[in-house]
């Protein structure tokens, strides 16, 4: 009988940004059993949210540095289904720029941050180099770099100037090329080919069972992506959309994914500009809520809900946060069964787990 | 090939990052940073303490003073848009690193903009 050992895989770990602990048990150099476990990075955000409705706007994007703006947007719209306000055309449009914006500099990072845990130093600067163009797309219509506070109850508190606009646009086709060339680096050099193709593979069936969600579902064959529909539906602003999937399911998959979705937002985010008309970026709501509101939006990482039970005063009854990271981690097991030890930081990554959003 | 060809560029290339400290960092114009106040038109209406979400503000109507913890504050703006007499502004640049909590206490009587600096001792608890 082979003898089996235990490698404990972090949380502290050269690999991983944030804290995940792997338990992997070991075959010689293959991994036969996973035991992930969390909770290293509990802040009580949901208890801290139900405090005050209005604080709220800037402390959901508190939950996670990455992907802020689409958790204050997601609670934006929890609260305006509650209170039956309605956002204006461009405020919503704004929203959408933004979101595509953060989108971007949140897949660039999950990009480098995989091409760095494969020893790649050089793209992951090349990738952090693309990424500070969005960050300051970002700086010059927010005013911040990572927290936007751009969100309130029934719209936007920061408008898109008609010059700003316009730089935008043009920064967007230079950076276009560059995000081509690696693109194509992505998706035909040889180094990261090894590392990547054939390495964690999530069937289709698999993906099904453990419901997973985002550019994780989207590289083993589910081509589901709340952009098409529901609360946050893109089309409903005029902006033409459709999802990019890839069937192969492994972690070359995954990227490719990510890298096209870059691509795609990149052109939404033009699309949204040219569909800017001017108007109010804000409806008024006075009072207090009451009453449920849900609403759910495509985070970076896959499908982010919010439910809000509100009672009438400033305080809230409940906040319920689902995050996607949460789905995506368990299936790490499935994905890490009978592979090399020395691909588990690749595959990890490669699922781009955000531990802040797990924990919050 | 790709990566090859990016490489030979990068070479013959200047560098893409600054030198920070040596060269300031290129803010655009609608940064948020610092948050100053105009004590000439101030009312002490206690909107800016009752609608800031870091609770960095904190007004004193019998002294006549309006003061911000720096380090508390998240820069949302939030305190510039509720204020009915438009006497808060926020200034593109951030404050200097410092060691200790530091507080900008406006008191009135003072000049447009103008504001002295507290530090807080961080031995005692923070308000």
């Amino acid at each position: 009988m082979p003898r089996t050992s235990i490698i404990p895989f972090g949380p502290q770990h050269p690999a991983f940004l944030e804290p995940l602990h792997l338990k992997l048990q070991l075959e010689e150099e293959r991994v036969v059993g996973v035991e992930p476990s969390l909770g290293y990075n509990h802040r009580g955000m949901e208890y801290a949210m139900e405090k005050d409705w209005k604080r709220n706007f800037f402390l959901s994007e508190r939950v996670c540095g990455i992907c802020s703006f689409h958790h204050s947007t997601t609670y934006s719209q929890a609260m305006e289904a509650m209170t039956g306000t309605q956002a204006p055309e461009r405020a919503r449009l704004i929203r959408i720029i933004m979101l595509e914006v953060q989108r971007v500099t949140s897949h660039t990072l999950a990009l480098g941050h995989m091409a760095e845990a494969m020893g790649y130093e050089n793209l992951f600067m090349q990738f952090f180099r693309e990424r500070e163009e969005f960050m300051r797309v970002a700086n010059e219509v927010s005013g911040n770099r990572v927290h936007y506070c751009m969100n309130w109850l029934g719209g936007v508190r920061r408008d898109i100037a008609p010059e700003l606009a316009k730089s935008i646009e043009q920064r967007m086709d230079a950076t276009q090329g560059r995000l081509e060339e690696l693109a194509k680096v992505v998706r035909k050099d040889s180094t990261w080919l090894k590392r990547t193709k054939g390495v964690g593979v999530l069937s289709k069936r698999q993906a099904e069972t453990w419901a997973v969600v985002g550019p994780v579902a989207r590289a083993s064959g589910l081509s589901y992506d709340v952009r098409q529909s529901g609360n946050a539906a893109y089309a409903m602003d005029g902006t033409k959309f459709k999802p990019v999937w890839r069937e192969e399911g492994d972690t070359w998959a995954r990227c490719m994914v990510r890298m096209d979705e870059t691509l795609q937002s990149v052109a939404l985010i033009r699309q949204g500009l040219g569909l800017l008309r001017e108007g109010p970026i804000e409806s008024k709501f006075k009072g207090n809520p009451t009453g449920e509101g849900f609403s759910r939006d495509e985070a970076p990482r896959g499908e982010l809900m919010y439910w809000v039970k509100a009672n009438g005063t400033s305080s809230l009854d409940r906040v319920k946060v689902r995050t996607p990271a949460f789905m995506n981690i368990p299936p790490l097991g499935e994905m890490l069964m009978n592979e090399q030890f020395a691909n588990v930081p690749v595959i990890v990554v490669s699922v781009d787990p955000c531990i802040c959003c797990t924990d919050r | 090939m790709g990566m090859m060809r990016r490489s030979i560029i990068n070479l013959f290339s200047r560098p893409y990052t600054s030198k920070y400290p040596k060269v300031k960092a290129q803010l655009p114009e609608g940064n948020r940073g610092r948050v100053e106040w105009n004590m000439e038109d101030c009312i002490f209406c206690m909107l800016c303490q009752k609608n800031c979400p870091t609770v960095a503000i904190a007004t004193d109507k019998a002294g006549g003073t309006q003061s911000i913890t720096r380090n508390r504050c998240l820069a949302c703006s939030r305190c510039v848009e509720v204020c009915p007499k438009k006497c808060i502004r926020m200034v593109p640049e951030y404050s200097e690193p410092v060691l200790l909590p530091e507080v900008h206490v406006y008191v009135i009587g003072m000049k447009k903009w103008d504001y002295k600096v507290e530090r807080i001792d961080t031995k005692t608890r923070w308000r």
